[in-house]
């Protein structure tokens, strides 16, 4: 691997801090749900946890490449011949991690509707969301 | 021309540390949501950046739309402060 050039260090950089700041949402997110007493925090504490491994699933099939970079990819043109498609074969990012992220979402979806629900009965149940009621017989 | 768009998805990913921040820390679960709601528009951000354009077209109505929609009407069905 060679330098592509003399902004390479600076973009290297910035990609670091996604990523890192990725985990430090992993982190912040993971200590709401341990903490925080309201199943409703929880819940959304969760979704923010699962929309963090989905970006480490997207950055996984990200690839970066110099010359294509700034044409975004829902404007870019039809390859015509075979070298072209050659070219756009070289010059893609992986669709697989893509596709696995988009399936993800949508049964994620369908998850929190059941957690919504839970919440709710639960609420219904015990006349609040703390969840310390059900252990120690009072909210405390 | 390579720099700006990393460093949009850079500057997105504070502002999404930030905003998970105060959804952990703030009492109110109406501000929780909305804070919730900040995260993921930083996150499309990142995505469109990462070149995954078809996740933003799923992403936005799911996560800005549909999920604080229906966080909102539960916290309506519950309780908004944290006790």
């Amino acid at each position: 691997m060679g330098r592509v050039s003399g902004m390479s260090d600076l973009v290297i950089t910035l990609y670091t801090i996604v990523v890192l700041s990725l985990v430090v949402n992993i982190g912040i997110s993971l200590y709401g749900v341990f903490t925080r007493p309201s199943l409703v925090k929880k819940f959304i504490c969760l979704t923010i946890f699962s929309d963090t491994l989905n970006s480490f699933a997207i950055a996984i099939g990200f690839r970066r490449v110099s010359d294509t970079y700034p044409s975004i990819a829902v404007l870019s043109s039809v390859p015509e011949e075979l070298s072209e498609l050659a070219t756009f074969a070289e010059t893609a990012v992986d669709p697989v991690p893509q596709a696995l992220v988009l399936t993800a979402i949508v049964i994620g979806l369908a998850v929190y509707m059941f957690l919504v629900g839970l919440i709710v009965m639960y609420y219904r149940h015990y006349k609040t969301t703390h969840v310390r009621v059900v252990e120690g017989g009072s909210v405390g | 021309m390579e720099v700006v768009p990393i460093s949009i998805a850079a500057i997105a990913a504070l502002l999404s540390v930030v905003a998970t921040y105060l959804a952990v820390r703030s009492r109110d679960m109406l501000a929780a949501v909305v804070f919730s709601a900040v995260q993921s528009t930083a996150y499309a951000l990142i995505y469109y950046v990462l070149m995954a354009p078809d996740i933003v077209l799923v992403y936005i109505p799911v996560s800005v739309g549909i999920l604080p929609a229906v966080a909102v009407l539960l916290i309506k069905k519950t309780e908004r402060y944290e006790s």
